[in-house]
């Protein structure tokens, strides 16, 4: 397929049926919680659309969301790539090596300025420079400006990127940031998790495919259609939090009547994905199904949270030593008042003797 | 560090801190002052000091009838949110795992929709407590400002609950951080105001019980 | 002295020239000197639930809600916060907590002397448990240093200082008894140099109610007691306790029990008298500095030993009585059973007011009200509370066992030309001793 001619024309050429097209065009809609309308123009816009060529870089991280995506289960990576995409640059997928790897992300530059989107997966560390993680001689931070010039977007992949995850933990020795920071006002998505859901990534890409521009995002830049809400609002185990029936261990009562998972550290409550709807392995089930609370991977900062296991409403921090110090610290000024009161009362004592002589 | 990090993390450590810090400063400050010994005689058949003042904690939980007639409002909407607010703060699951990374132990809790109700009707009782306070000539004239941020950091806590656990008005998150700043604050507050008395009840009661059954007189 | 006005119309006496500061200063000298751990616990404890109003005879026959207990406190609550309190060194230095004006003190000496009898209602029915009246008492020890007490209870107290007693001087008591005893035929006994009991005496008995003195007198002389009246020391009323005089109520004490300790007395008996009895049963050793080494018992408490232990023997009565508590004796002093068992002794039978015991209500007139004139319409309001329940309990007597509270109901029922008799226990008692 040639940079220059529709997908339509494309998928005309390689047998693939309207009523197939048209059907991955209402699923990618209904993922979307776009109107049904919608899935039409979805597929115009698709069928109109030329190749979009797409470089992908990869910083610190640790291949787990390119894994993700490649087993989407609808659209196929091999579809979305072969069929929607150009991917003109991967270097984890992409065959050439070294050198020509290199030359393949100028090229596509060049003949794509000002279209091409660039995806990130991984943090980019700032600190000394940027030398802790450098590709083919260049450090990242060099590489993410250098090709984010002339993107048209940039979608970044995955709670690293979105966040500085795990890298960005503290104490984040590499001084990791979040593609945010570094996007320059380049039109950005994060699709964050930690992978995130393939479906996620791969119905972004084709909403911007066909529409030419980003999906409604919330506050945190992801596209609200998948993380519009709460793992806990769309939890089937729910009803046991509402009646308050939990699992205090993972191989109790409760944790086999499939209770509520809150009480050992389940985050889903303040996690924003669609595991709970989508799942995972093709829908076939997601953390909580399968026995464990939610993580919360796809939130900032999950990994400082005070640990997995520990239950939502507890205190961060660690109590006791702050609390032991403001115990003797507030007996000890009681101890100053009231001596302090005693003393005043005698100043007093001894001003009214001194008027009754 | 997103907002209901820091409410987790450093606000509710400073704010259980100057909780701890300034409850003490108040009770060790009074109660080290000298005290007046009474050095006289028992009335016969008097209790010890220690149990007049324990017997007059609890009898002191139900009014004479005679002051109830007047005060029933007073007695009754009383009664309301303080059972209220301690079954919302004792008795909610996400609550009773707080207290327990404190104590270390637990119990068990009762159902949300329950307690979502007893919040709802604690915060009625509050508003109804504050509209009396804002209408009786009495309370009028002997309430301060202590009295007016104190109904405030009461209510807050109560109505970012309920709206936390009712999803309304804002992201989760967002409410339960402020549903935890919210505690905080009433924790700052707590020691520098009249929420204090859910500490002084004892030792004002009791050092009346003492006075009092030594001289063989009812309470 | 003079009558003088606040600005916002109150009346209120000053003695002595100082100037506002002197004042202010002295005030606030007095109050906090005595400051101790329980008074503490209770200024900190108030959650303005506004209970104590309902409690209040003051407040519940006028509906003003300046006369709520904890009200009458502000400016010494607000001495407390800046001069005692845990956080008192934080508020002088960040100036939370002004320093009290002169004009607020005057304003609140009528609520600290005219609309507080002291009676206690408050404490019951305060849920912090709070003793505000025993607060009050402390205001006023600020008060009087302050110079800010009704001119007519200065005149009580400077009297006392001269004569050892606002009724009459010391010289005078010896022949006020011998008259007494020999107008009422009962063989007295005064200034004897050692006896079992010594007898003491308030206002009330030296001036109206003489025959008070000979009736003791006879009770004794029937069960064939060693016992006196003293010159040295027969003063009980300590209108220092009431006025927030300590150190006259110090000296009073001090007077009272030396003069009961240099007669060898085993027991020291109190007249009926309430304030007597909270002075000196509860607070002397308080002013003495140690335990008082005898035995110091309300009239009542007397009549009610006697009674009990048949060592005299009653007339029975044969009617109906309703009884007021006097409320330092009863509320405050926990004599609840005696007088009921002395009323029981004469066959009287007891209609119970509505509120009584513990819960009574004050005749309005303790604390010293019934002596400042100034408090009369304020006073003959709280009456008509007690008026109306004496009414409703429908008896043929109507008895108390303070001189105090008999002169405060008296003078109530003749202001409403109200045709009711108020009776003294003990002359009851005296009156129906059997031969």
């Amino acid at each position: 397929m040639r940079h220059d001619e529709t997908l339509a024309a494309e998928m005309q050429r390689r047998g693939v049926s309207r009523r197939a097209f048209l059907k991955y065009a209402s699923y990618v809609a209904s993922l979307m919680a776009l109107p049904p309308s919608a899935a039409e123009a979805l597929a115009e816009g698709l069928a109109a659309a030329r190749r979009q060529s797409v470089i992908w870089l990869s910083f610190q991280e640790c291949t787990g969301c390119t894994e993700s995506i490649t087993r989407s289960h609808s659209p196929t990576l091999e579809n979305l790539m072969f069929d929607f995409i150009s991917l003109d640059y991967h270097h984890t997928l992409m065959a050439v090596s070294g050198q020509a790897a290199e030359q393949a992300r100028l090229e596509a530059m060049a003949a794509n300025k000002g279209k091409y989107i660039v995806v990130v997966d991984g943090s980019v560390p700032t600190k000394d420079g940027g030398v802790y993680s450098t590709i083919a001689g260049i450090s990242n931070l060099k590489m993410l400006e250098e090709t984010l010039r002339d993107a048209f977007a940039v979608v970044a992949v995955g709670s690293c990127a979105c966040f500085g995850g795990i890298p960005a933990a503290k104490p984040n020795p590499t001084g990791a940031v979040a593609i945010s920071e570094l996007a320059g006002g380049k039109p950005l998505i994060n699709i964050s998790g930690c992978p995130p859901i393939p479906e996620a990534m791969t119905g972004v890409l084709s909403y911007v495919l066909s529409f030419g521009k980003l999906p409604e995002l919330d506050h945190l830049g992801r596209p609200k259609a998948f993380f519009g809400e709460t793992i806990h609002d769309r939890c089937y185990r729910r009803p046991y939090y509402e009646r308050g029936l939990f699992a205090d261990g993972f191989d109790d009562h409760g944790a086999r009547q499939g209770y509520c998972l809150y009480k050992l550290g389940c985050k889903g409550p303040v996690t924003y994905n669609a595991c709970a709807t989508l799942k995972w392995n093709g829908g076939v089930s997601f953390p909580i199904q399968s026995g464990h609370g939610c993580l919360g991977c796809s939130e900032p900062d999950f990994w400082d949270q005070g640990g997995f296991y520990r239950p939502l409403p507890t205190p961060l921090g660690a109590m006791g030593p702050a609390l032991a110090g403001a115990a003797v610290a507030g007996a000890a000024l009681g101890v100053g008042a009231a001596l302090a009161a005693r003393s005043h009362q005698k100043t007093y004592l001894a001003a009214s003797e001194k008027e009754k002589d | 560090m997103d907002l209901l990090a820091f409410a987790r993390g450093p606000a509710l450590t400073f704010a259980t801190a100057i909780f701890v810090a300034g409850t003490l400063w108040r009770l060790v400050g009074v109660l080290a002052l000298p005290p007046w010994r009474d050095l006289s005689p028992a009335r016969e058949g008097a209790p010890p000091n220690w149990l007049g003042a324990i017997e007059t904690v609890f009898r002191k939980m139900i009014p004479h009838k005679t002051f109830l007639k007047a005060g029933m409002f007073t007695t009754v909407n009383g009664y309301v949110f303080h059972i209220g607010l301690a079954l919302c703060v004792f008795a909610f699951a996400p609550h009773i795992l707080f207290l327990k990374s404190l104590f270390g132990f637990s119990w068990p809790g009762l159902p949300n929709g329950f307690i979502f109700g007893v919040g709802a009707l604690t915060a009625a009782s509050l508003v109804a407590a504050l509209a009396y306070r804002l209408t009786s000539p009495v309370l009028k004239l002997i309430s301060r400002a202590d009295d007016y941020v104190s109904w405030l950091l009461t209510f807050l806590p109560v109505v970012t609950g309920l709206a936390a656990a009712s999803h309304i008005g804002a992201r989760y998150e967002m409410l339960l951080a402020l549903h935890v700043l919210s505690i905080c604050a009433f924790l700052i507050w707590f020691p520098f105001g009249k929420l204090m008395h859910a500490f002084l009840f004892v030792f004002s009661r009791g050092a009346t019980g003492a006075r009092f059954r030594h001289r063989g007189a009812q309470l | 002295m003079t009558a003088k006005t606040t600005v916002s119309g109150v009346a209120f006496d000053a003695q002595g020239d100082r100037n506002d500061t002197d004042r202010r200063d002295a005030a606030m000298q007095g109050f906090v000197r005595d400051f101790a751990r329980t008074a503490a616990i209770h200024m900190e404890s108030c959650v303005r639930c506004g209970m104590c109003a309902t409690a209040c005879q003051y407040y519940v026959t006028t509906g003003d809600p300046k006369y709520t207990p904890i009200n009458k406190l502000r400016p010494f609550e607000q001495a407390y916060h800046r001069h005692v309190g845990p956080f008192a060194p934080l508020y002088r230095l960040l100036g939370i907590k002004s320093n009290v004006s002169i004009d607020m003190l005057q304003e609140w000496e009528a609520l600290l002397y005219d609309a507080c009898s002291l009676c206690g209602r408050c404490t019951l029915a305060c849920p912090m448990g709070i003793d505000i009246s025993e607060l009050i008492k402390e205001a006023r020890h600020g008060m009087y240093k302050a110079g800010l007490v009704p001119d007519r209870l200065e005149l009580m107290d400077r009297t006392t200082k001269a004569w050892g007693s606002p009724a009459t001087p010391a010289d005078d008591f010896s022949d006020i008894i011998r008259e007494a005893g020999e107008e009422n035929g009962v063989p007295v006994n005064v200034d004897l140099p050692k006896a079992d009991y010594v007898v003491t005496t308030a206002p009330a008995e030296l001036t109206e109610h003489t025959k008070a003195l000979t009736d003791v007198a006879k009770i004794l002389n029937k069960i064939g007691a060693s016992w006196t009246y003293s010159s040295a020391g027969f003063e009980a009323s300590n209108i220092g306790y009431i006025n927030g005089d300590v150190e006259l109520q110090e000296k009073m004490t001090r007077k009272m029990i030396d003069n009961a300790i240099a007669v060898g007395a085993h027991t020291l008996i109190l007249p009926e008298c309430g304030h007597a009895y909270g002075a000196a049963r509860w607070e002397a050793s308080r002013w003495y500095g140690r335990e008082i080494p005898l035995r110091i018992i309300h009239m009542t408490e007397f009549l009610g030993e006697v009674v009990q232990s048949g060592k005299i023997k009653l007339k029975k009565i044969g009617e109906s009585t309703s009884f007021h508590d006097p409320c330092q004796l009863v509320r405050r002093g926990g004599v609840n059973d005696a007088p009921r068992a002395v009323l029981k002794a004469l066959g009287l039978e007891l209609k119970e007011l509505e509120d009584h015991g513990a819960l009574g209500w004050c005749c309005g007139g303790g604390g010293g009200v019934v002596s400042n004139t100034r408090a009369d319409p304020l006073r003959f309001k709280a009456f008509e509370l007690k008026r109306k329940q004496v009414e409703d309990a429908n008896a043929q007597h109507f008895v108390t066992a303070c001189g105090q509270c008999r002169i405060t109901l008296t003078l109530g029922a003749k202001h409403f030309k109200w045709d009711q008799k108020v009776e003294s226990l003990l002359e009851l008692v005296a009156d129906n001793l059997q031969d």
